[in-house]
């Protein structure tokens, strides 16, 4: 007999509400494009309603939040010249105008380092952390963290030190 | 400076009430479908099935005719396969020919599968890197990717994949674009969680220390003992010595010791540059636990010159009665072969027509 979910409806939207914000940003951080981070947001959440896994801690359920998001975002760039999507040119509108020039920065950034920046600098994590979340070597993970500072400095200028 | 811009910018960004809504509503949809999907998923299962057999069967009739670059298309999606127009555009240089096998493109983006072949040596193995040295030159605006897929010891030929996306939603059928490559490494050697034979109860104070510029670093300590930004303040680390004893070529050991009760590390590899060395060090306490640093800093000296050192500085902050319960442990990647050259290729992009 399939063993049945233990976690309630009103949990399940708790969770969804606790991590809603965390699984946008990721998502938005590495397609820089609201219409695919609305797509990947629904895609991963469908998953989590779907499977209902259970977590031993609140720390498993957050990295569970971040790979499965970091992996949408995969089979998406796979998946989307397959479906031929044409993304809707939608974009957030920022408040500032140096926020708008580094949004559009950050879209030339390579998309092997916007995870490392986005869960360095905004999900505080440490090396060792994104090396695990992201199964790449911590050194790799580094070098990436290096590179794409380098990238940013040349690109951003004296406007940033990163 | 930057975090804080990037964490301001990140915090304007939020799902629409809208699309909450949604997922959140599907929780009782989900469930009810659940029951409905049990049913046709036997079906699905079948009819998988039989196309696994007919793509199969169909294969090496297929293969027969192909190069390697689309054994790999089809082993991936044969349809997929299908829609990749040959290209066979090539350059050679030094012995090593760069060919653009075929492409495919589809709405704004580009996949494009080239590959690089040593003609007279063995300079491109199956760890050749590109290593950010490519360019792509197109008459749009457009993020890109490359990535080695398929390395084949025969033929001594290396497949890239380069996926370009052009950023306006625009098609870019029609327009032409050029890959260069100017320089690449190769024959990558890996160190991995070797022992590092050095009697960490023997390491005394040092006060042989000096104040850097650092350009770099990591670790949860990170920004506790470096200022950020790096520009604004000096670091405090180990005077190199002469390289000591250390497994690993390319990378000289050339310091360790106690600074203000925390054990610092240092590496410094030459001409960093045209090799891409890199590495890290771990402890190892008696029950097997790995340890990483609480931070790293990267400094240079002599930068604008032919002899550029590039200086790695690793931080465990152990206190020093109790560092003899730990082992030294370390893993490291460095590359055998730097390759300058000149290989060029300019193509069109042309859409597959059914």
């Amino acid at each position: 007999m399939e063993q049945q979910p233990l976690e309630t409806d009103d949990c399940i939207r708790n969770v969804i509400k606790l991590y809603s914000n965390m699984v946008y940003r990721l998502a938005f951080s590495q397609t820089r494009n609201k219409s695919n981070a609305d797509d990947i947001y629904q895609e991963v959440f469908f998953r989590y309603i779907k499977k209902r896994p259970q977590f031993q801690t609140e720390r498993h359920e957050k990295a569970w939040f971040i790979r499965v998001t970091i992996n949408c975002c995969k089979k998406m760039w796979l998946s989307s010249w397959i479906k031929k999507i044409v993304p809707l040119d939608e974009t957030i509108v920022f408040e500032f105008k140096e926020e708008i020039n580094l949004h559009y920065e950050l879209q030339k950034l390579p998309m092997k380092y916007r995870a490392v920046i986005h869960l360095f600098y905004y999900e505080d994590m440490s090396v060792e952390e994104i090396s695990e979340m992201l199964n790449r070597k911590p050194s790799t993970v580094r070098t990436q963290l290096t590179r794409a500072r380098y990238i940013l400095k040349e690109i951003l200028k004296e406007d940033y030190d990163v | 400076m930057f975090r804080e811009k990037y964490y301001s910018m990140n915090e304007q960004i939020t799902p629409d009430q809208k699309l909450v809504d949604k997922i959140i509503n599907s929780i009782d949809e989900t469930k009810r479908e659940t029951n409905k999907r049990r049913i046709v998923y036997r079906q699905s299962i079948i009819v998988f099935a039989v196309f696994i057999v007919l793509v199969f069967a169909a294969m090496p009739v297929l293969a027969g005719n192909i190069p390697v670059v689309y054994e790999i298309i089809y082993s991936i999606s044969p349809s997929i396969a299908q829609r990749f127009i040959p290209v066979k555009k090539s350059c050679e240089n030094d012995g090593i020919k760069m060919e653009v096998i075929s492409a495919y493109i589809h709405g704004n983006t580009a996949e494009i599968y080239i590959a690089m072949r040593d003609l007279v040596g063995e300079r491109i193995d199956e760890t050749t890197d590109l290593y950010d040295s490519y360019s792509i030159n197109r008459p749009f605006d457009a993020s890109a990717t490359c990535k080695l897929v398929s390395f084949d010891k025969t033929t001594k030929t290396a497949t890239f994949l380069i996926s370009i996306t052009e950023w306006g939603n625009q098609k870019i059928v029609g327009d032409k674009i050029t890959f260069s490559v100017r320089e690449f490494i190769s024959h990558k050697h890996e160190y991995n969680e070797i022992p590092i034979n050095v009697d960490l109860t023997n390491i005394k104070n040092t006060q042989s220390t000096k104040q850097v510029w650092v350009n770099g670093g990591s670790g949860p300590k990170f920004e506790e003992y470096v200022s950020v930004p790096l520009a604004e303040s000096k670091v405090k680390v180990l005077v190199p010595s002469s390289p000591m004893s250390f497994p690993v070529k390319d990378i000289d050991f050339t310091g360790i010791g106690y600074v203000d009760g925390m054990l610092h590390i240092q590496t410094s590899i030459i001409n960093n540059l045209t090799k891409d060395n890199h590495g890290y060090f771990f402890l190892k306490d008696a029950r097997g636990n790995n340890i990483q640093c609480d931070y790293h800093v990267g400094f240079v000296e002599n930068s604008y010159s032919d002899n550029r050192i590039d200086y790695n500085e690793y931080v465990f902050d152990i206190p020093q009665s109790e560092i003899g319960q730990y082992s030294l442990y370390g893993t490291f990647v460095t590359s055998g072969l730097y390759t300058k050259g000149n290989w060029q290729v300019t193509f069109p992009l042309e859409e597959f027509k059914e």
